[in-house]
């Protein structure tokens, strides 16, 4: 087994081909052909190329920072095993247990499939409803895969700085308000890896 | 170079000497950044472009006046709403987002908006938080996170009286 074996599968190169120029790729791009068409016909030829230049300077500049933040991704994605989240949160109770439900939630890798798939586990096994808030607020505000492969390269590390200060307590003021609320919780029963039975 | 960038750098070379240290296969993390190269680069290309003209297209007047810094705390209302709005991943909000920078948006208002944004966004709850939590925990967490943009907009606007930091430099 090669460190690079997955390369030569050819399921998997057509999988990746399909994610990247599937259906969706086509729609942004007829999307963004659709913008500069009206955008020409709008403000005229000369508006046009030079939003088109500055465009293209800017697809340049970002695709840097593109491949290093989802380097970065792939890193904590592959080194930190969302399992041993999972066992992190729910063992604490009141105001630690908030924190480190928040904390969990920021080291959480990946997108929503993996948060919520890792939310359902904690509601599966019975976490404390507050937590199970501000994990996925957390998740949601200061997950470090948002951070640093949107809010860095698009709005730039100041701006990323001070949302990261201001988003902070926020969690688990949430998960407090979720402990308050005299709101009914009944999770659907269902295994949350989707088997369906047991 | 600047600071964001160089940031990025220094969090990849430490995770880099402490995957080497584990000796951890480099396969599946190539694996995985190939994966969402793939996924996310082609489509944040055609956003990004799309968005450049968006921003000459729109009245950045109306959007200066509504979420710029002379709207002062009434901009967070709006930008909450339109956080709330946007049924879309990263690669439009954030698209957005730039494109509302650009057009003289207080840095409140768009901290308020992105907030916004990741904790409503209405795509997620479609497909991710119904279907596998239930209506009953989604108005539980609705209701529990109401206030966070708007805690989260107040803040940067209090942030933004003592200090000025935090300003979103997009790229041109």
């Amino acid at each position: 087994m090669t460190a690079s074996s997955f390369l030569r599968d050819a399921d998997w190169r057509n999988k990746v081909l399909r994610d990247a120029f599937g259906r969706g790729f086509w729609g942004f791009f007829c999307f963004a052909v659709a913008m500069g068409a009206v955008c020409y016909a709008v403000k005229g030829e000369a508006v046009f190329r030079a939003a088109l230049g500055s465009d293209l300077a800017l697809v340049l500049q970002m695709l840097p920072r593109v491949v290093v933040a989802l380097s970065i991704a792939a890193l904590i994605w592959v080194m930190l095993p969302r399992e041993r989240i999972t066992a992190l949160v729910g063992q604490e109770a009141g105001i630690a247990g908030l924190v480190i439900a928040t904390l969990a939630g920021t080291v959480t890798p990946g997108g929503p499939s993996s948060a919520y798939a890792l939310l359902a586990v904690l509601a599966a096994s019975g976490a404390d409803r507050g937590a199970m808030v501000a994990y996925i607020t957390a998740w949601a505000t200061l997950g470090m895969q948002r951070i640093l492969v949107w809010d860095v390269p698009f709005m730039g590390a100041e701006f990323a700085i001070l949302r990261i200060l201001v988003s902070l307590p926020l969690p688990i003021i949430a998960g407090l308000i979720a402990q308050r609320l005299p709101l009914q919780l009944t999770i659907p029963a269902q295994s949350p890896n989707g088997g369906g039975r047991r | 170079m600047n600071i964001g960038f160089s940031l990025l750098f220094v969090i990849l070379a430490i995770l880099v000497v402490i995957a080497w240290r584990r000796k951890e296969d480099p396969s599946p993390i190539l694996q995985r950044l190939i994966e969402q190269f793939a996924n996310l680069v082609p489509r944040m290309l055609c956003a990004l472009v799309a968005a450049g003209f968006i921003a000459e297209l729109i009245p950045k007047d109306t959007i200066a006046g509504l979420l710029g810094q002379e709207a002062g705390l009434l901009a967070i209302p709006v930008a909450v709403a339109t956080g709330l709005i946007v049924p879309a991943g990263p690669v439009i909000a954030f698209a957005i987002a730039a494109v509302f920078a650009k057009s003289g948006a207080s840095t409140a208002a768009l901290v308020t908006f992105v907030t916004s944004w990741s904790v409503f966004a209405a795509h997620r709850i479609l497909i991710y938080e119904l279907p596998l939590l239930g209506a009953s925990f989604l108005r539980l967490r609705a209701a529990s996170v109401l206030v966070v943009p708007v805690a989260a907009g107040c803040l940067s606007y209090l942030i933004g009286l003592l200090v000025p930091y935090g300003a979103a430099t997009p790229l041109p």
